[in-house]
Formats: C-alpha cells, sequence, structure tokens
C-alpha cells in the first residue's frame, strides 16, 4: 500500500503545479473578498448573506475543481502515454486508480482546507469566529466531493474528458435535485416512465443530503446522528462507484 | 538454460471501427529469450513488435497464446517485479523534474531508501542529465527525454531490460550511449530485449535476433545463423594487372573483386601474390540483417497474395 501513497502523492504535486487549478483557487479566494462587499449591498442581516456566498462558492467552485481533475485522472495517462511506464510496474493495477483518487481526494481537502481557512480569517476580522456549523458542513462538503470524483473517475476509465465532464455535471446537478426527483417519480403516473424515474433517484447519489450550508448559514444545529449518517453514505457510495472503476481500469488495453 | 522471457503462441487480436472488426496484430509468437542475452526483435512499421512487446509488459491482455517472465506468467503482475521498461516515444509527467521522475519510479519499484539516492545520482550521470536533474521534463529535447526513459527503465537495478526502439529520435552520439549502456547491462548478467528499425545496431550488439513480419514470426536465432554468416563464397579484392582465378563481380581500373569458393581463398591468394599483385580485402559473400528482412517482408507479401488467390 506504500506505493498507493507514491502515487498519491505524484497526483497531488500534479495537481499543485497546474496553473488551471491554482487560477480557480484564486479566482474562489477573490469570491470569498467579493462576498464581504455583498454586505453593503445587502438588506437584513449582513453577516448571513456574506456567510451563505462564502459557503456556496466555496462548495461549488470545489465541486468544478473535482470535476475538473476527476475526469482526466485517467485519461490524461492515457493521452500522454505516461500511462505505459506506471501500469507495467508490478502492482496491481486498482492500486495505480486507488492512488490517483486517493491524491485528487487529498488535493480537494488542502483546497477546501486552505479556502476554510481564508474564510475563517476574513471572518474573524469581521463578525468574528465562525460557528461549528460551518465546519461540519465543510467536512460534509468533502463527502459529497468524494462521491462526486469517484463518479468522474469512473467516467474517466472509458469516456474522453468533454463526456466524462458532460456526465458528471448531470450527476452534480440530479444528485442536487434528487429530492424533487423522489417527489415526481412519486407523484407520476404508473408505467414506465415512474419506473425509469424511481430508477434513477436510486442510482443517482442524493448530493443534498450533504448539504447543511443553510443551518450553517442560520446557525441552525444539525443533529450529529445525520452528520455521521451523510458521511458513511458518501464513503460507502464512493467506494461502490470506484469498485466498477476498477473494474473497468483492469480490463483496459493500453493500445 | 534458464529464460527470462517464454511466449507460446502469443497472439493479440484488436477489434476496431463501429463493426468490431478484427484486426490480427500478433499472431501465434513462440520465442525464448535466455537470461543473459541480448535479443533483438526486429520488423518494419506496424509488424506487431510493440504489440508483442504492451502485452508482456501486462498493458494488453493477450488474446491467445501464453507468456511468461521468469517463470511467471504476464497477467500476474509480480512477473515485472524484475523488469526495467522503456516504451516507445516516451513521454512523461512534464511538471517533475528529472530527479523527482527518477525518485518516483524508483520508490514504485521499491528501491530501497537508502539505495535510491546514489542509484539515482549514477544514473542520471550515466545518461549525461546530471547537469539537468533540476529541470522540468517538459523543458527536455526528445533525445533527453529518451535517455531520461532508460535511466527510469534501470532504476530498479531490473534483471530484464525491455526497450521499445530505444535508438528512435535520438543522435548518433545518443545512440552509442544506449548502446554502450546495451552492452554494459549484459556484461553484468543482465537481459536486454529490445526492438529496433536500425539494423545496424542490433547486428551489432544482439546475441539473438526474432524477425517479425505482418504479427508473425518469420525466423529466431542468432545473427550470425539469420544472415548465413557460414558463407560458402568469399568475395576477395585485388590490385592486380590480371585476371585472378575466380568469378570476376567487378573491376574498377587494376582493382578485382572475385567470388571464389571458400575453401579456395588461400589457393587463390597465393595465386595472386605469386602474379605480383596485392590483397585488399576479404570478406564472406554474406547477406546483411537488412537483406534478411526484405526477403522476410515480400515472401510474406507472397504469401499473403497466393492465399488470397485461394480465396478468390
Amino acid at each position: 500500500m506504500n506505493r498507493v501513497y507514491v502515487i498519491a502523492a505524484n497526483t497531488f504535486r500534479e495537481a499543485v503545479r497546474d496553473r488551471v487549478l491554482n487560477s480557480i483557487l484564486f479566482f474562489a479566494v477573490i469570491l470569498l473578498c467579493l462576498s464581504l462587499t455583498l454586505k453593503e449591498m445587502s438588506i437584513g442581516d449582513t453577516a448571513k448573506v456574506v456567510r451563505g456566498v462564502a459557503l456556496g462558492g466555496t462548495s461549488l467552485l470545489a465541486a468544478v475543481i473535482a470535476i475538473f481533475l476527476g475526469v482526466g485522472l485517467v485519461y490524461k495517462e492515457i493521452e500522454k502515454k505516461t500511462i505505459y511506464t506506471l501500469a507495467s510496474k508490478p502492482l496491481p493495477r486498482w492500486h495505480l486508480l486507488l492512488g490517483k483518487y486517493l491524491g485528487l481526494w487529498i488535493t480537494l481537502a488542502a483546497e477546501v482546507g486552505l479556502l476554510t481557512l481564508f474564510y475563517t480569517l476574513v471572518l474573524a476580522t469581521q463578525q468574528g469566529l465562525p460557528s461549528l456549523g460551518v465546519y461540519l458542513a465543510m467536512v460534509l462538503l468533502m463527502a459529497e466531493l468524494s462521491l462526486l470524483t469517484a463518479w468522474a473517475t469512473l467516467f474517466s476509465t472509458f469516456a474522453t474528458p468533454m463526456t466524462a465532464s458532460a456526465f458528471s455535471v448531470c450527476i452534480y446537478l440530479i444528485g442536487h435535485f434528487a429530492d424533487d426527483l423522489r417527489l415526481f417519480a412519486e407523484r407520476a403516473e404508473d408505467g414506465p416512465f415512474k419506473t425509469m424515474l424511481s430508477i434513477l433517484y436510486r442510482v443517482v447519489p442524493n448530493l443534498e443530503s450533504f448539504n447543511i450550508r443553510d443551518e450553517a448559514v442560520h446557525g441552525v444545529p444539525v443533529p450529529w446522528s445525520e452528520v455521521l449518517w451523510s458521511g458513511a453514505y458518501g464513503l460507502g457510495y464512493s467506494a461502490a462507484v470506484l469498485a466498477v472503476a476498477m473494474i473497468i481500469f483492469e480490463r483496459r488495453d493500453f493500445k | 538454460m534458464p529464460l527470462a522471457i517464454r511466449t507460446e503462441k502469443l497472439g493479440k487480436t484488436y477489434l476496431s471501427g463501429f463493426l468490431r472488426r478484427p484486426f490480427v496484430a500478433l499472431s501465434e509468437l513462440t520465442m525464448e529469450v535466455r537470461v543473459g542475452s541480448s535479443f533483438g526483435l526486429v520488423g518494419p512499421n506496424g509488424a506487431g513488435k510493440t504489440t508483442a512487446i504492451k502485452t508482456l509488459m501486462g498493458l494488453q491482455r493477450p488474446s491467445a497464446g501464453q507468456a511468461w517472465i521468469h517463470g511467471v506468467a504476464i497477467t500476474d503482475h509480480e512477473s515485472r517485479r524484475r523488469v526495467g521498461f522503456m516504451p516507445e516515444r516516451p513521454y512523461f509527467y512534464e511538471y517533475l523534474t528529472a530527479w523527482e521522475f527518477l525518485d518516483f519510479y524508483a520508490r514504485l519499484t521499491e528501491v530501497e531508501a537508502a539505495a535510491r539516492r546514489p542509484r539515482i545520482e549514477a544514473l542520471l550521470e550515466r545518461v549525461n542529465l546530471d547537469r539537468f536533474r533540476h529541470v522540468p521534463l517538459g523543458k527536455f529535447s526528445k533525445g533527453m527525454l529518451q535517455r531520461a526513459g532508460i535511466a527510469q527503465a534501470l532504476v530498479n537495478d531490473p534483471d530484464l531490460v525491455v526497450l521499445d526502439e530505444p535508438m528512435s529520435g535520438l543522435d548518433p552520439l545518443g545512440r552509442v550511449l544506449v548502446r554502450d549502456i546495451i552492452q554494459e547491462e549484459r556484461r553484468k548478467g543482465k537481459t536486454v530485449f529490445f526492438s529496433s528499425h536500425i539494423l545496424g545496431d542490433v547486428e551489432a550488439i544482439c546475441d539473438e535476433v526474432a524477425i517479425v513480419v505482418a504479427g508473425t514470426l518469420r525466423g529466431q536465432g542468432t545473427v550470425r545463423e539469420l544472415i548465413g554468416q557460414t558463407a560458402d563464397e568469399v568475395d576477395c579484392t585485388f590490385v592486380i594487372a590480371g585476371d585472378p582465378p575466380g568469378r570476376v563481380m567487378r573491376r574498377d581500373g587494376d582493382r578485382v573483386t572475385v567470388r571464389v569458393p571458400s575453401g579456395n581463398v588461400d589457393a587463390t591468394i597465393d595465386a595472386v601474390r605469386a602474379a605480383g599483385g596485392h590483397v585488399l580485402e576479404v570478406h564472406p559473400n554474406a547477406r546483411t540483417l537488412e537483406e534478411v528482412l526484405l526477403d522476410e517482408v515480400e515472401r510474406a507479401k507472397l504469401v499473403n497474395e497466393k492465399r488470397l488467390g485461394v480465396l478468390a
């Protein structure tokens, strides 16, 4: 498993040296700064607006980074032919995929961590330290990103980055409307359409179950059991998607 | 004799296009590579050399047959434990420096921590990249990348080194460097298995050669065996006024080249000297590896045409 770590570390290094990624991160920092100016323009509880925009912005940009890096995770190795030297080494292929996935996860954790730190500093100077709920929201954001990254990794094992991005964005969007999808399925008339909707609801992850950002913004406490349950759901679902990705990757020919 | 590589009717068929048409890239390749030998795989473009190498390196799954590296089936990743591999036209992580690049592969092949630094230092020096250790690979020229690739293949001090077209993209100096490295590895008792278009190099450094044409093995043996060095005839060039004994092949002023049976060489030279002539050159009338390869390509074409004729 030491070699899984070697691959993860290299994936992290690649991401850190990626100019596009750094630009997105820079953009996120700008957005956080901009959120401060919003309080001048908003009416009512300005502090909540700042918290809401900062949290929402962080989660959206982190999702963009997760998809952007995830879809190229395997494809880039194949396209740039670096896979030849990598996959010919004496280690099981699933170690490669796991290492790459973990590397990406560490990258995302570092990015979210950095943004959270920046957010804490900004907020501390403006309205005091953020509540625990904000940090829990960030932890659950990581669970959501694990899942999204797992899907992007799965798509990258067989599709081009363009197609894989489209698929991943679909998963992201449908995942955030999963509750509506369930409602829609329940109210639909019996028939193939209803069956299709219920299957879709069961296959697609419910990304809203990781969203406790509104509670964090408004200072509403979230029960620990809910946080733990969502975390476990994210972990289990990610593992299942990764397992499918590993099976596909194991069978691939690198021409 | 222990074997580094053994293949038995190894085959690879690709399904290409929308209709999944089969394309046979490699068919029934049976060969043996002895431990400690330098083995060259030669053939024209698209002959199946790279397919064979990729299959052996676990990058593709064989469609038929079996193969073993150091006695372990290639389907087991453990077969590549004592192997170093450089693919054709290597592309590497552009964001890594030469040092980081070698360190990454050394860690991946589980080179012990204490041995890593001296090993990487020695290899960078060996391939003349020590001055560029902190330069990212993205800034390397094609030849430098090729040399970095060879260093990467040797980083775990493998018993079997597999190189796909190691000479391509190299200037004459780079080629000499690669040739020296291959011979050095062989002297250390390592097995070197490589494919090449540059047949002169193959002739110079290989103990054994396999010729692959259109996905099938067309011959295997020592270079001597393949080019028929045990030629029955010898070409002798003399400086002499008249005609020396033997079949005259070429005449340029008083320089005459004659072809004589190998048993008559001494007598011919004696006769030329007795007539006041000088010996300039004596060499067996053997084919070059290039000629052997071209013959095999022609033969493969004929077989193919015949088969198509039968079908028609």
